[in-house]
């Protein structure tokens, strides 16, 4: 006998839990009295602990390390066009390759003006048969400038700090104290009206770690701080790493060479674009029946999707190691 | 973010591979959800509860990879169909019984009654699929389901009775395959 569907909606929500506490009570009536219900009550409840009682599956070791990977991949994708770098890049390649191109004929154009020069006859000489080894055509070879051995020398990068803050004046004064306190030499400027104070400065990495370290006790008064920096013309830049911690700064500073603070400052770029993406506490609020993931949502390790080393807090001074320079700019919060 | 995603990873996985039965694909699969999830985070307004939300994400992943693999996904069940031994089968005929109440712990201990369970929940069609895996697998309630599909909760209701009964027939076929090649 085929079963009413009406009635096994009822059944199965029955074994489910998922009827109203009357309805629960009828069912469990009808059942005790009608062995038809109680037999279907039977095999939906065995045929639900079937699926139930399946091993439970665990995602691969490496599904997190994955996520990482193509979440950093489509940061960087989507930040691209947007920054309209690439554009401008090549509309600057475009107009070297021009000058280049332009620069070339006008080298022919001379070259050729010089030849003509050497072996035009001159109006009144009689023209010699050629004789072996004379009056073949003159062969001029292109003049190449002596091949010069590339050497790609880490040579430091530049930087800029902007730091917003509502107490210029104080964050001054521990600045200026870090400074003399590292044995920094510092090249101040100040536009009071502006409330604007700029420290120019170059030393070694490790000098201007620890410069940035110094600063970590005020650094969350900051109402807004943005790195960037650039290298020289072989490393690409210029990276902006927006809302940047003090950890994260001198994560970027004292990395190994210039190559590796642009790849760590391009890392902090995208994790802290993708922070700022999270959504507000009121949102967070929402999320899920469970506190303790909203307070995970809220406090968002700044490194946690960013395997890279470990802030050194140990700083020693380098030898040998070229020289950084870095543009310390405090802006009044307006 | 990481401790959100270690939280929920092998919940989703499970769920996952219990919709499209491939192991390779489930994980794909999850780390897509995942990384829509963080993409589009800024999105999420609390309308719904973030756990029905990041599931409906990977649910509705799950269903379009189905759809778009339907048919290669058919041939392959046809090809491994099962053939339970006499001890599989006894269980099963025990689990279809009307007559008692089995123990869900003999399933865990026999992996080739996982199988036959597994193949014959691949065989459902999958938005009936998609509710049994969870209600029966993740545990949610019908409220929570009708959220995740987007649906309403009637039809919650019946998708999952027609599931449950598709779902016997289906394993009662398997078990008279089983007998008729006994004998």
């Amino acid at each position: 006998m085929k079963a009413d569907p009406k009635i096994d909606e009822l059944l199965c929500s029955f074994v489910d839990g998922e009827l109203p506490p009357r309805q629960q009570t009828e069912i469990q009536r009808l059942a005790a009295r009608d062995p038809e219900i109680s037999r279907r009550l039977r095999q939906l409840q065995n045929c639900r602990a079937l699926v139930s009682a399946l091993p439970r599956s665990e995602a691969p070791g490496e599904l997190f390390e994955q996520i990482k990977v193509a979440v950093e991949r489509k940061t960087l994708l989507e930040e691209q066009p947007a920054s309209g770098v690439s554009t401008a890049g090549v509309i600057h390649l475009i107009a070297r390759r021009f000058l280049a191109a332009a620069a070339m004929i006008a080298l022919l154009g001379v070259l050729g003006y010089v030849v003509y020069q050497i072996v035009a006859p001159v109006p009144g000489t009689e023209v010699q048969p050629p004789v072996a080894g004379i009056g073949k055509p003159l062969r001029v070879e292109p003049t190449q400038p002596a091949a010069v051995p590339i050497v790609v020398a880490d040579s430091g990068f530049s930087g800029r700090l902007e730091i917003q803050t509502a107490t210029v004046a104080q964050a001054d004064a521990v600045l200026k104290r870090a400074v003399e306190q590292n044995g920094l030499s510092a090249l101040v400027a100040s536009d009071d009206a502006a409330g604007i104070r700029t420290y120019k400065l170059v030393s070694s990495r490790q000098g201007v770690g620890r410069l940035i370290a110094s600063l970590q006790s005020i650094w969350r008064s900051f109402d807004g701080v943005t790195l960037r920096i650039e290298g020289p013309g072989q490393f690409a830049g210029p990276v902006t790493v927006q809302a940047i911690t003090s950890g994260q700064a001198v994560s970027i500073v004292t990395s190994k060479n210039t190559a590796a603070s642009i790849e760590t400052a391009r890392s902090y770029a995208v994790i802290n674009a993708m922070t700022q993406r999270t959504p507000g506490r009121d949102v967070l609020a929402a999320i899920s029946n469970d506190v303790a993931v909203a307070q995970d949502l809220a406090t968002i390790d700044d490194k946690v999707l960013i395997a890279g080393p470990e802030a050194d807090t140990t700083l020693t001074p380098p030898k040998g190691e070229p020289n950084v320079s870095l543009t310390i700019v405090l802006l009044h919060t307006r | 973010m990481e401790r959100l995603i270690i939280k929920y990873q092998n919940r989703i996985f499970n769920v996952v591979l219990k919709m499209c039965g491939n192991s390779d694909d489930a994980a794909e699969l999850t780390q897509e959800a995942f990384v829509k999830v963080i993409e589009s985070i800024e999105k999420f307004k609390g309308r719904s509860s973030f756990y029905t939300w990041l599931f409906r994400i990977a649910v509705n992943l799950t269903l379009n990879y189905c759809q778009r693999h339907a048919r290669t996904a058919t041939r392959s069940l046809d090809a491994e169909d099962m053939e339970p031994d006499g001890t599989a089968n006894q269980s099963l005929r025990d689990f279809l019984s009307d007559e008692r109440a089995v123990d869900p712990a003999m399933v865990a201990q026999s992996r080739e009654l996982c199988d036959l369970a597994m193949d014959a929940l691949l065989k459902l069609e999958e938005p009936q699929r998609a509710v049994v895996v969870l209600r029966d697998i993740e545990g949610m309630n019908y409220t929570e389901i009708a959220d995740v599909l987007n649906i309403e909760l009637g039809t919650v209701r019946s998708r999952l009775s027609r599931a449950r009964s598709n779902l016997r027939e289906i394993l009662e076929a398997m078990i008279n395959e089983g007998g008729s090649k006994d004998r």
